[in-house]
C-alpha cells in the first residue's frame, strides 16, 4: 500500500480480516478467541482510522492489533470465572478441539507455538504469518529491532527443540 | 568472527546489512556447528511459514459483498453498457404489458370510478361517494 494514501475503513477489512484473523489464531490457538480479536480490532481501526497520519501503514495496523490483542489477553485474566465463559459457546459453537482438528496439517506447529513463551510466540508470527519486517515488527510491538532480531531467533531455536 | 547467534535467523529473513552478511557467510562457510543450527533454524521458520492461511469465519469481518465492489471497480463503458441492458428490460417489459403499467395516480383511480358510478349508481351507495359528481 502506498504510503501517502489512507485507506478506508472498508479497504482495511476486506484487505487485512485474513491475516488479522491468522494472528491471531496463531497466538492463541482458538477460532472463536480469534474472531473476537478480529472485531475488536476493526472496531479500534474505525475509530482511530481519522488520527492516522500517513507514514507506515503497516506498522501502525499492527501496532494497533498488538495492543488490542494484549489488552483482550489481559481482560480475560482479570474476569473471575473461566477464562472464557461465553454463554453462546455452549450452543452452537464447536469445541476449539473440533475446530483445530480441522486443520491437522499444522497442529503440531501450532502446537509448539503456543508453548512458547509470549513475547517469543508473538514476534515468530509477526514475522513468518504475517511477513512484517523487523522494523515493522519493532514499530508494532514497541521495542528495539536488536531485541525483535533476539525474540525471533530464540523463538525458533524453542520450536527446532519442540519439533524434534 | 564469534559464533553469530540470532544473526543467522536475520540473515535467513534477509535483515542483515551487507557487512554482516558478509561476516555471516563466511563464519558459516567455516563452522559446522552454525550449519547445525541453521539448517535446524531454517526448518523451523519454513515449518510456521508452511502453516496452512486460515478463511476467517463468515460473518466475523463485515465487508461489503464482492457484488458492491466489483461494480464499484466497473469501467464506464461497462457501467453505461449495463445501464442500457437494464433500460432494455424496463422498456420490454413495459412494451410487452400493453396496459397503461404502473404510472396512474390518485385522479386516474377517482376518474375511474367516477365512470363506474355513472354506469351503476348503486356503486356509489354500497362503497360511498368518490367525490362530488
Amino acid at each position: 500500500m502506498a504510503s501517502e494514501t489512507v485507506p478506508t475503513w472498508e479497504e482495511v477489512a476486506r484487505r487485512y480480516g485474513r491475516t488479522i484473523y491468522n494472528f491471531a489464531y496463531r497466538l492463541t490457538g482458538n477460532p472463536d478467541d480469534a474472531a473476537d480479536l478480529v472485531q475488536e480490532v476493526l472496531l479500534r481501526v474505525r475509530k482511530g482510522l481519522h488520527s492516522y497520519t500517513p507514514g507506515s501503514f503497516e506498522g501502525w495496523l499492527w501496532r494497533i492489533t498488538r495492543n488490542a490483542f494484549v489488552d483482550e489477553v489481559r481482560r480475560r485474566q482479570r474476569r473471575p470465572t473461566s477464562p472464557l465463559p461465553d454463554d453462546d459457546r455452549i450452543g452452537g459453537s464447536p469445541e476449539p478441539d473440533e475446530a483445530l482438528a480441522s486443520y491437522r496439517l499444522g497442529e503440531d506447529v501450532q502446537r509448539a507455538l503456543l508453548e512458547l513463551p509470549y513475547e517469543f510466540r508473538e514476534a515468530v508470527v509477526l514475522c513468518d504469518v504475517v511477513g512484517l519486517a523487523y522494523e515493522d515488527i519493532a514499530e508494532a510491538v514497541g521495542v528495539p529491532i536488536g531485541t525483535v532480531r533476539s525474540r525471533i531467533h530464540r523463538g525458533r531455536k524453542m520450536l527446532r527443540e519442540l519439533l524434534t | 568472527m564469534n559464533h553469530p547467534g540470532d544473526l543467522l535467523s536475520a540473515y535467513l529473513d534477509g535483515e542483515l546489512t551487507s557487512l554482516e552478511l558478509g561476516a555471516v557467510i563466511g563464519h558459516v562457510a567455516e563452522c559446522a556447528e552454525c550449519r547445525v543450527e541453521l539448517e535446524g533454524l531454517a526448518g523451523a521458520r519454513a515449518a510456521v511459514r508452511g502453516l496452512p492461511v486460515l478463511d476467517v469465519p463468515p460473518g466475523v469481518v463485515p465487508v461489503p459483498e464482492p457484488a458492491r465492489a466489483v461494480r464499484r471497480r466497473m469501467p464506464v463503458a461497462a457501467w453505461a453498457a449495463s445501464v442500457a441492458a437494464a433500460a432494455a428490460v424496463v422498456l420490454g417489459v413495459l412494451a410487452a404489458g400493453g396496459g397503461p403499467g404502473p404510472a396512474f395516480d390518485l385522479d386516474t383511480l377517482v376518474d375511474h370510478h367516477t365512470a363506474r358510478v355513472v354506469v351503476d349508481p348503486g356503486i356509489s351507495t354500497v362503497r360511498g361517494p368518490a367525490g362530488s359528481p
